[in-house]
């Protein structure tokens, strides 16, 4: 057997350029930001800033407030929640073995939505100790405990004797999405204009509401997630070839479905919180990268993650220049971005792709 | 074989290389572009940013349109205005926009937004004036008074507000009716696909059709809400009112009336359908006298 | 370091399809099971490799596998499956690296590309999975179980193999080829289970055959000892003719009607 190691030498390898797209995307990561920083309708730029910080003079109140307080912080939450989007979204495609796969699916979105529009509409109703006391978060706190208590609910019904069926997962997250989306319909009819129009703005997305306040209450959370969601790359390896032989290859499949599981609704429920609706990130960015250097989940998440919070930086920066001093709603932007690509994916696929 | 393999991925890297920088490449370009001209941005001479429809035409009514440098989305009236660099929706203001614009004081319509914005604005010490909003003759004078207040100029305000008050009652006391003779009027905000959007109570439009000398339609419910054909035929309007929104909301009174819901009115019999411009009829502003005169004009005919 | 299956019963729904069945295997050589379908092979097969909720315990060198952590039982014994499939575009390079994650540490870098070469398909490494015809990616999945358990011994114990029809999708040549792979594996001291459907393809590969019938072993033993006319005329419930050609001793079966 050591003569054959000698005539067959290994084919050249993308998991090594997967490994060094980490550097370069960590890079693109940093220009981004550096972008994001110098662009803006005001006229504050970031080389001018670093120009006065060597030669120590000290910045204007004015470039101050627009950078720390405005630009460093949507540079935040668009890092935090692109990276957040885009690594839930591979987790999921890898959990469910469907390159298709999205958050969506495990009713994070709906239950985010129904949370969301229960807080717009109801909101004016809640006692007013109560609506002073959580004030602007009211919506964003019950987005993310819509989100993550539907999905622990589609967790809890399709877990049967300490195994979770994910097909169960995927057809009761179809019911409860409709079901949201019912009851969303009847808070709908119950709103009034003007919340109406919040509604809809919500559902875009944005990050102009961006804040260290929301920062600092679902960075952690999101952080965490990731950090727990990257720990899976080894087990989604496994899973591509089906649980049982998971399982034979020694990893321990519902733990790791629990913690996937977990760690999306986590992400993704803080992110789509702090945000609103911002599609197809988790569609696109894991789909590019496993075009590039294939589907290995060791390196797809960690470059899913710079990617996502790349492109998400990007897609904020385009959504507030092209039609300054005004803004558009980030998920629009993300759309028109990825919604072409996402179907270029499809076309190419066709006949490839079963759901 | 291996060739063959390698040469898909590598053309695979380089779609999402090509994707990657063309999404990058964009991205810097409209920040290039756009910073590069916002120098040459049309702002306004002033420092006030106004924010709300009816703000700005008090604003203007006031004679202070030279001190705007900003306006809102919502903004649209006089039609100079318009030149103004926009903001955006005034309930989605973007922070840095606001900021951008730099004025020293931020007149803004009750419910502007959101708060993380307003959070910013208050922080870069900005004057923040909030005028509240009140579907009523009083209301109106009282917005004048606060705009008047915040630009420092309340003794124009005073003139302005005795004389939008004295058209107003000069336009009420006319369309005033007598119970019996009072018409009922159904405003519908929107009518798209044939389904019905309408007004209830407690809205700009319910005030106006009431200070016109109407009775709303539909009282059984606040707010606007999208209404049964049965309802709507339950309601038999005499008279329909609408926005005129100038083309881009085109369902014309032939359309309109041949709905099921609308044949059976009293309406669809003498074809009584009402169109006044959006702003005018539902902005609460210093021209709503001219709104009441218009609308009880198109209710009563010619002696409103 | 035998492998052990005592008692085991498996219930599908409320039909039982095992009885309480004792299976026993020894390192070094190749254990068949044989048997009509429906017989119970494979469920066997699939309690003492962990994928069905079974009575009976399953123990490796005297040691409850049900006990194991799991990574522990995983560098013990490697379970190919009757058919695999595989989400996303893996390569087959990629896939038979999957095997290494769970096996020992130590150089293991060479290991896919031996593995592939011992399959004969080194030169499909940079392929897709996708891409590949049945009995290739059946050779390929062999290919990845193979490197989990590289060393047939290791550390003194020795590993197992756990096949389910391996040949089921293969010509006659890899069909040779893939016996022979697990008749070196059990000649340097590692342990087979085959659930077999090709009765003379056990006789002329197995050490040991076990038949079963009908959810109960009807006998165990070398292949000369079990594979005769009353046996497995009894366990296929249709005549068959054994035969032994005297150069070789193996037992050689043709069903009946041809055979007279």
């Amino acid at each position: 057997m050591v003569a054959e190691t000698q005539s067959f030498t290994a084919p050249r390898d993308r998991h090594l350029f997967a490994r060094q797209l980490h550097l370069w995307l960590a890079a693109f990561l940093i220009f981004c930001a550096a972008l994001s920083l110098q662009f803006g309708a005001a006229d504050v730029r970031l080389s001018a800033l670093l120009g006065k910080l060597v030669t120590g003079e000290p910045l204007s109140q004015m470039e101050r407030i627009v950078l720390f307080d405005i630009r460093l912080p949507r540079l935040a939450m668009g890092g935090l929640v692109g990276a957040a989007l885009a690594v839930s979204g591979a987790t999921m495609q890898g959990l469910f073995r469907n390159p298709l796969a999205d958050p969506g699916i495990v009713g994070v979105g709906a239950g985010a939505g129904l949370g969301a529009i229960l807080a717009i509409v109801l909101g004016s109703m809640l006692p007013l100790g109560l609506t002073q006391l959580i004030g602007a978060q009211l919506v964003p706190v019950a987005a993310f405990l819509g989100g993550w208590g539907s999905t622990l609910l589609l967790y809890h019904v399709s877990t049967r004797g300490g195994r979770t069926s994910v097909a169960t997962m995927l057809l009761a997250g179809i019911a409860l999405g409709a079901l949201a989306g019912a009851v969303s319909g009847i808070l709908v009819y119950i709103a009034d204009d003007q919340q109406l129009r919040d509604l809809t703005f919500w559902g875009l997305g944005s990050l102009a509401g961006a804040s260290w306040g929301k920062i600092l209450t679902a960075g952690p959370l999101i952080v965490i997630s990731i950090a727990a969601a990257l720990c899976l790359g080894r087990g989604l390896n496994g899973l591509a070839l089906g649980e049982a032989t998971a399982a034979h290859m020694g990893i321990a499949v519902q733990r790791m479905k629990s913690v996937a599981i977990l760690s999306v609704a986590g992400a993704t429920g803080a992110a789509v919180a702090i945000s609103g609706g911002i599609g197809f990130v988790g569609i696109v960015v894991p789909h590019l990268l496993r075009l590039a250097c294939g589907p290995d989940h060791r390196t797809l998440l960690v470059n899913a993650g710079l990617l996502g919070a790349s492109l998400l930086i990007l897609a904020d920066v385009i959504a507030r220049m092209v039609i300054s001093p005004a803004e558009l709603p980030i998920g629009i932007v993300t759309a028109v971005l990825g919604a072409p690509v996402f179907l270029w994916i499809l076309l190419r696929r066709r006949g490839v792709v079963d759901l | 074989m291996i060739g063959a393999a390698c040469k898909h991925t590598r053309r695979g890297s380089w779609t999402i290389a090509a994707i990657t920088l063309a999404t990058a490449l964009f991205g810097a370009h409209t920040a290039w572009t756009v910073s590069a001209a916002s120098s040459a941005h049309a702002e306004g001479s002033g420092d006030v940013l106004s924010l709300g429809g009816s703000v700005t035409e008090i604003v203007a009514a006031l004679g202070q349109e030279h001190r705007l440098k900003a306006r809102d989305t919502t903004s649209s009236y006089p039609p100079s205005v318009t030149d103004l660099p926009d903001v955006g929706y005034v309930r989605a203001l973007s922070p840095e926009g606001v900021l951008a614009v730099n004025p020293s004081l931020i007149v803004a319509e009750e419910g502007a937004g959101p708060p993380e914005a307003l959070e910013v604005i208050r922080a870069a010490r900005i004057e923040y004036v909030e005028v509240p909003e009140a579907y009523s003759r009083d209301g109106i004078l009282r917005k004048i008074e606060v705009v008047g207040d915040a630009l420092g100029v309340s003794d124009r305000a005073e003139d302005l507000a005795r004389k939008v008050g004295a058209d107003l009652s000069t336009a009420m006391t006319k369309a005033e009716r007598a119970e019996a003779d009072k018409r009922r009027v159904l405003f519908i905000i929107s009518a798209n696909g044939g389904k019905i959007t309408a007004s209830g109570s407690g809205t700009a439009a319910d005030a106006i059709i009431r200070m016109a000398g109407g009775v709303n339609a539909v009282t059984s419910f606040d707010g606007y809400k999208q209404m049964s054909d049965e309802a709507l035929a339950a309601a038999a309007p005499d008279a329909i009112l609408m926005m005129d929104r100038s083309g881009d909301h085109a369902v014309d009174d032939e359309e309109l009336l041949s709905l099921p819901a609308m044949r059976l009115t009293p309406a669809a019999e003498t074809r009584d359908v009402i169109r006044i411009d959006g702003m005018l009829l539902l902005g609460f502003g210093p021209r709503t006298a001219q709104a009441v005169t218009e609308l009880s004009g198109a209710l009563y005919g010619g002696e409103g | 370091m035998t492998l052990e299956a005592r008692s085991i019963s498996v219930d599908y729904g409320k039909r039982r399809v095992l009885h309480g069945v004792t299976f026993m295997a020894r390192p070094g050589a190749v254990t068949a099971i044989v048997g009509p379908n429906g017989s119970g092979k494979s469920t066997l097969l699939g309690a003492v490799s962990g994928d069905l909720p079974h009575e009976g315990t399953v123990s490796l060198g005297g040691r409850d596998v049900a006990r194991m952590p799991i990574w522990q039982v995983a560098a013990q014994r490697a379970v190919l499956p009757q058919a695999s499939r595989l989400a996303f575009d893996f390569t087959v390079l990629e896939v038979v690296r999957l095997g290494l994650q769970s096996g020992r540490s130590g150089d293991r870098a060479d290991i896919p590309m031996r593995a592939l070469a011992r399959v004969g398909l080194a030169h499909y490494a940079a392929r897709t999975f996708q891409e590949l015809s049945g009995g290739e990616a059946q050779r390929v999945m062999l290919a990845r179980v193979l490197a989990q358990v590289w060393e047939p011994v290791d550390q003194g114990e020795a590993r197992w193999l756990l096949l389910d029809e391996p040949v089921s999708s293969l010509d006659i040549a890899h069909q040779l080829q893939v016996m022979q792979i697990a008749r070196d594996f059990a000649s340097a001291g590692g342990g087979v289970v085959a659930v077999m459907h090709d009765l003379n393809l056990t006789a002329l590969f197995a050490d040991e055959v076990t038949v079963l019938s009908e959810g109960e072993i009807i006998a165990a033993g070398t292949p000369g000892a079990v594979m005769t006319d009353a046996i497995l005329s009894r366990a296929y419930g249709c005549a068959l003719k054994v035969s032994t050609p005297p150069a070789r001793n193996i037992p050689y079966i043709l069903p009946h009607a041809a055979a007279s």
